[in-house]
């Protein structure tokens, strides 16, 4: 697979030329066409289906460096999308998605379900593609996200049985890594900007940041990013299992949380404002806990997982 | 997959099934444990696996790191001895030497080192912790010797030891790093006395110093007087990203600790305990990434100041985790004392297990000089000015 051998931090570089430098939470559609032009979509799609035949660690560095800028839209529901289209061989609609056309899915709450031609509907016996019939708008703290309650039309089946029991699992697992990867993007950029605040705002005549308090409380933050970081890379090659993939994502959703939550106190009453940012990590890592199952039901399954195969 | 590393990875795991001491836990003196120590590290010497980051020119030197990482990797896995007694002289003393010794003292040490000549560390002082460049044990040029008056502390295995790499205090004048001087001390030397530490789960894993007019030639003075501080940092740069690859597999590989111990107290289906173990594992899971993502940067040369520290701290609170985790789960069964397994730090003897967690967040750099090792010099967050006077 090329995806294992390629060179991880020239994705980034492009990635980052892409999406950091129109600021946070840049334009929607702007964003969009970005990753449609950039070949993004197609990533994982295997080279005979049009893709690019890269891996799960390529996937993971653009959802990071979404997270990282905040961009808003649903490239996590039309990943999932594209994943399963290539599956199941539904090459002309493989092909619609990988050029930009919004599909959703009712893994991530019907993502954009207004502007989404289709659907995908999994669950654990039934993987179905179907028209969007109708959406209702949900409105949540996260203005990145838009989240619907989605009615579909004639369903199309993908998969049935225990193809579908295992691209079920697929499609979750790959949900979760893409979570977790958003997660740890949006969390260095959050922890970046801190510290920068830290050396700029001064109380008492001194920078904030010369306090030992906050240093080391920046300094856990910091080793919690890392650490999680380097498991996020750890899973992005081999087959770890759901619960693996669970545990990943309990893991960095959690440390985005506690480094949003860090992000806001140690700015202070500003960090309380809309007028900073700091309120947009906050709102999103509590999203990305929510979706996709949370912390507290995959740390329960990962020990299940560690009791049947640590014992 | 590199072919040659794997090879190597084969031979090693091969020789380990057939040489491994099996029973090293059951030394049941920390005396009995340091002779089965000094045993296994002369074996891996003829086996050439026990100085891998030597120079070429010594038997089983010359390997890359990525070969000493697969030689750690295959001791961890095959859950062999871990190398305590050896660990300061064929890793402090060999860098101190290789980097700042001169051609006779590398002639003299290195070979005795190789024989098993057991080196300790006489750096910390009662005053001079965290403020390691707060040492103030004394040394006085008289003729052709330093004469040494002062304590030392927390020296691992002192009392085994043969020789000492000693900072000392040759000079009150200017910066306080600027007085220090580099001796190696003969162990067996009038006036040196080594009183065993008594830790608080029953391990003597560190000693005390005592030198009252301690004589040392100054031919065993490494670099020039009043360089002791740089000559220090060759001595504390030296591997330290090995090992906590090695410790955090072993932790990992002795996770079965935890799950037994949950079903044998019939707990395999609390919700509760099972969360805190998948969040455990994920810790433990993440601190073997880390430090294998270190080890790697450091092999592709992109090592950056401060990522030591992260990997140590990621280490010690997932170890502290761990072990605070089985007292939990060990229930009033922990609370009863039990002998202590000597040279380990996952025995499943929970209460020793949880207290030996805390040589590692104090040992070694505390884990309040790492944070400030990482907020100051890679996060770059400004110093607190100095002067403070009480």
């Amino acid at each position: 697979m090329d995806g294992m051998n390629m060179d991880r931090s020239e994705l980034k570089d492009s990635a980052r030329k892409a999406f950091g430098e129109a600021g946070l939470a840049p334009d929607k559609s702007a964003s969009w066409a970005k990753l449609t032009e950039m070949g993004w979509f197609m990533m994982t799609v295997p080279e005979a289906q049009g893709g690019l035949g890269m891996g799960r660690e390529a996937m993971g560095v653009i959802h990071y460096e979404l997270g990282r800028a905040l961009v808003p839209g649903s490239a996590i529901a039309q990943m999932l999308v594209i994943e399963a289209l290539a599956a199941t061989g539904q090459n002309d609609l493989l092909e619609r998605a990988m050029a930009g056309e919004v599909m959703t899915t009712n893994l991530c709450n019907a993502l954009d379900a207004d502007t989404a031609s289709h659907i995908l509907l999994v669950s654990d016996d039934s993987i179905a593609l179907a028209p969007v019939a109708s959406s209702t708008h949900r409105v949540t703290w996260d203005e990145t996200r838009r989240l619907f309650d989605a009615t579909a039309g004639e369903q199309t089946l993908l998969a049935s049985g225990a193809d579908a029991a295992a691209l079920a699992n697929r499609l979750r697992a790959q949900l979760l890594f893409m979570l977790a990867a958003d997660s740890l993007g949006g969390a260095e950029a959050a922890l970046t900007m801190t510290i920068e605040y830290l050396k700029t705002r001064r109380q008492f005549d001194r920078p904030l940041a010369m306090f030992q308090a906050l240093k080391h409380r920046v300094a856990d933050l910091k080793i919690a990013h890392r650490a999680a970081e380097a498991l996020l890379w750890d899973r992005a090659v081999g087959e770890p299992s759901l619960a693996e993939m669970g545990a990943l994502k309990a893991h960095c959703t959690t440390a985005y949380a506690r480094i949003a939550e860090e992000t806001i106190q140690l700015h202070g009453g500003i960090g309380l404002t809309q007028e900073y940012p700091c309120h947009l990590f906050l709102k999103r890592a509590f999203l990305n806990c929510a979706l996709g199952g949370d912390a507290d039901y995959w740390e329960e399954q990962a020990g299940r997982f560690a009791m049947e195969n640590l014992a | 997959m590199n072919i040659e590393l794997e090879k190597l990875r084969t031979e090693v795991r091969n020789w380990l099934a057939a040489n491994a001491p099996k029973d090293w836990r059951e030394a049941a003196t920390h005396d009995v444990f340091v002779a089965g120590q000094r045993d296994w590290f002369k074996k891996l010497v003829a086996a050439g696996y026990a100085i891998p980051h030597w120079p070429a020119a010594w038997p089983g030197g010359g390997r890359s790191l990525a070969e000493q990482k697969v030689i750690y990797e295959e001791l961890a896995r095959a859950d062999a001895p871990r190398l305590l007694l050896s660990f300061v002289s064929t890793y402090h003393a060999f860098a101190t030497l290789h980097e700042c010794g001169n051609d006779e003292q590398k002639a003299r040490y290195l070979p005795r080192i190789m024989e098993g000549e057991t080196w300790c560390q006489g750096f910390s002082e009662p005053g001079a912790g965290s403020d390691l460049a707060a040492v103030k044990c004394k040394a006085e040029l008289k003729g052709d010797v330093y004469v040494i008056n002062g304590q030392k502390l927390w020296s691992t295995m002192a009392q085994y030891a043969d020789k000492c790499l000693l900072l000392v205090r040759t000079s009150s004048e200017g910066a306080k790093q600027a007085g220090l001087t580099y001796l190696l001390m003969d162990m067996k030397a009038p006036g040196v006395t080594v009183r065993p530490i008594h830790q608080i789960q029953g391990d003597e894993e560190f000693a005390e110093i005592f030198l009252d007019n301690v004589e040392v030639p100054v031919s065993e003075r490494v670099g020039a007087e009043g360089a002791g501080w740089a000559v220090a940092q060759a001595t504390l740069a030296s591997e330290r990203g090995l090992t906590l690859m090695e410790l955090g597999y072993r932790m990992r590989g002795n996770m079965a600790l935890l799950t037994r111990a949950i079903s044998d107290t019939g707990r395999a289906n609390d919700a509760g305990i099972l969360r805190d173990l998948g969040r455990l594992s994920a810790q433990v899971d993440a601190v073997c990434a880390l430090a294998d993502q270190f080890l790697d940067n450091r092999m592709n040369g992109i090592e950056q100041v401060g990522d030591a520290s992260i990997v140590k701290n990621a280490y010690s609170r997932a170890l502290r985790a761990w072990s605070d985790f089985g007292v939990r789960i060990g229930g009033m069964d922990a609370q009863y004392r039990q002998g202590i397994t000597f040279g380990d730090l996952n025995t499943g003897n929970w209460m020793a297990d949880y207290m030996n967690s805390f040589a590692w967040t104090i040992a070694g750099g505390s884990e309040e000089v790492q944070r400030n090792i990482i907020a100051e010099r890679m996060l770059e967050m400004p110093r607190e000015p100095k002067g403070w006077t009480a």
